[in-house]
């Protein structure tokens, strides 16, 4: 195993609020070492370091700003028709000031 | 009748004359989506309510599949994923409704690995879809359920995304095609993201000809989505003339030869052997075809970079998958646990791993060495197949290693240093350019494919490559064995 550890793995899924289990952790754990060894061979490419970042592969987007001219909206029913808790036009969730005191 | 295996000229002619009605057609693809169903589970959801009619347009009345990420209004959309297995969305991705403009007809939604993250068609919610070839094969992925529901005739073309080779490999595994456009000629607006740089809206068909139509009536630029572009002037269908004479082509050397497999398959063998017979086709039509060299290095950079650019575009587009606001909600004391709850128990292992990925490559401390480098690596592989582009209409290459792979992986054999060949596809994708694969043999018998790149901008003269050399070849309209029956 190389510089990665299960705790590690563990921290960055929970960042992601995504639980591992050991099997998952382990499978990571190996395909962090496979991206390591792979981003080496990155690395390698002569001058890499003098590359521009490629973030899109083209570059003549031509964005436009909209008008500012109200448009209709969809409605409160459309916006939680897929919410499983709501009440009227607002969306339940668990209290969240107050609700972890010591 | 087997209307739903012609090709949609042909049958647009027999409902203008009518031959045939659009309930006709429908009622034939509905039966033979649902006894696919049985046999190889390509589909999420089967609209058996649907009805249509004809106009000028050439799809007009004419039923066709919907990949289960484009986004269908009051129709059950859920990227295959348990994450949005109840999910309905309050509007139509702008290709589906440019289609529907035309009278297209959706009869049904198809199977994909979870959010387009897979190229083996077996991580949809669903369960696995089977290749309608041999059913202990896959049908490669994402596009699984498109590629095997054309290939089985249940209708002319259905609608894929690619993001690495999501359209291209499982045409190739089915025996159909599969045409990636220019990035961005098709909007995305509507279509469930996954790698925003990368994702691209296209079609799987029977012929070229077809996937020309299809694509012409997707395609359009649109306010909601900014790296749509205007291709009013572009007509796919009607550019097509098969005049490719002079033409030039090349392959890459280091893919192609099979002294660069030490311990080749005897389908490898097969599929390289083949592919050269199809070069050979291409001198018949008039084009030359001359053997190029790349850089090894970038060749073997081309997974990593794809791994570590997807994985970390994933991470950040599907945050917004709380289960809070829509998709089942979760059970937790708080929000935070509710969340985490949905997320673990909602995604497969696979996407939960590529997460974990694109999270590591993304923090700070590491954003330079992954992340940067490898879009330094995609600009240094793109500018080489542009230089390419300066001096040939297109890069020819051979789809991926050979035939679809068994479902069983302790039946598939490894082969040393295959990775560049299996893996090339997702230069498409990095440079947006204009791909497409067309069936070009079988190897123990099963199809193969050979794909068509060219430089963006440049569909028409991809299409009209790809078109010909179709032409010269037996393979256009085919369907899997099997599936050639009566309804």
């Amino acid at each position: 195993m190389g510089k990665f550890t299960k705790e590690m793995v563990n921290d960055y899924a929970e960042k992601l609020l995504i639980g591992l289990t050991d099997e998952e952790n382990l499978m990571v754990l190996s395909e962090f070492d496979k991206i390591d060894s792979d981003i080496n061979v990155i690395n390698e490419i002569d001058g890499i370091d003098k590359v521009l970042p490629m973030s899109w592969c083209l570059d003549d987007f031509s964005c436009e700003l909209r008008e500012d001219i109200a448009e209709e909206s969809i409605s409160i029913d459309e916006v939680v028709g897929n919410c499983d808790d709501y009440r009227v036009c607002e969306i339940k969730i668990p209290k969240v000031v107050g609700n972890n005191e010591e | 009748m087997k209307n739903s295996l012609k090709s949609i000229v042909s049958l647009h002619s027999d409902l203008v004359s009518g031959k045939v009605s659009s309930s006709d057609l429908i009622h034939e693809s509905l039966k033979r989506s649902h006894k696919l169903q049985d046999e190889c589970n390509a589909f999420v959801t089967i609209m058996d309510e649907m009805s249509g009619s004809v106009n000028d347009n050439l799809l007009s009345g004419i039923p066709y599949g919907i990949k289960d990420n484009y986004s269908t209004k009051g129709i059950l959309s859920t990227g295959s994923s348990n994450t949005l297995k109840d999910y309905v969305p309050f509007f139509s991705a702008t290709a589906v409704s440019n289609l529907e403009k035309l009278g297209a007809v959706p009869v049904n939604k198809t199977v994909l690995d979870e959010f387009g993250m897979g190229g083996t068609g077996t991580t949809g919610h669903t369960g696995v879809v089977l290749n309608p070839w041999d059913k202990t094969r896959m049908c490669a992925g994402s596009s699984a359920g498109s590629a095997c529901a054309v290939a089985a005739g249940v209708y002319p073309y259905a609608l894929g995304s690619d993001t690495g080779d999501s359209i291209r490999k499982p045409a190739a595994y089915c025996g159909v095609v599969g045409y990636k456009p220019t990035y961005g000629m098709i909007s995305r607006y509507g279509l469930f993201p996954f790698a925003s740089s990368l994702d691209t809206c296209g079609v799987l068909t029977r012929s070229v000809e077809d996937a020309a139509i299809v694509v012409d009536g997707m395609k359009g630029i649109d306010s909601n989505d900014m790296t749509s572009w205007d291709s009013s002037s572009v007509h796919l269908f009607d550019s097509l003339d098969g005049n490719v004479k002079g033409k030039k082509l090349c392959y890459v050397k280091e893919l192609c030869d099979i002294n660069n497999y030490p311990d080749a398959t005897d389908e490898l063998k097969e599929h390289l052997s083949n592919f050269f017979e199809t070069l050979e086709k291409c001198k018949s039509l008039g084009m030359s075809v001359r053997e190029v060299s790349i850089d090894q290095k970038l060749l073997n950079a081309v997974g990593s970079v794809y791994v570590v650019i997807s994985c970390a575009e994933a991470t950040s587009n599907m945050s917004n998958l709380t289960g809070i606001s829509f998709g089942p909600r979760s059970e937790g004391d708080n929000y935070h646990d509710m969340m985490k709850n949905y997320r673990t128990k909602g995604f497969c292992s696979l996407i939960k791993r590529r997460f974990v990925i694109g999270s590591y490559v993304l923090q700070a401390e590491n954003k330079d060495r992954y992340f940067f480098n490898a879009q330094r690596a995609r600009r240094l592989i793109v500018d080489r197949w542009k230089e390419l582009f300066k001096e040939y209409d297109a890069v020819i290459l051979p789809v991926g290693s050979g035939p679809a792979k068994f479902l069983d992986d302790s039946k598939n054999s490894k082969i040393s240093n295959i990775e560049p060949l299996e893996e090339h596809l997702q230069i498409g994708n990095f440079g947006g350019f204009p791909s497409i694969t067309i069936p070009n043999g079988f190897v123990s018998g099963l199809p193969v494919g050979v794909n068509i790149t060219g430089n963006c901008y440049d569909d028409v003269n991809v299409l009209n490559i790809a078109y010909a050399l179709e032409g010269s070849m037996d393979y256009k309209g085919m369907v899997a064995r099997g599936y050639d029956y009566e309804v």
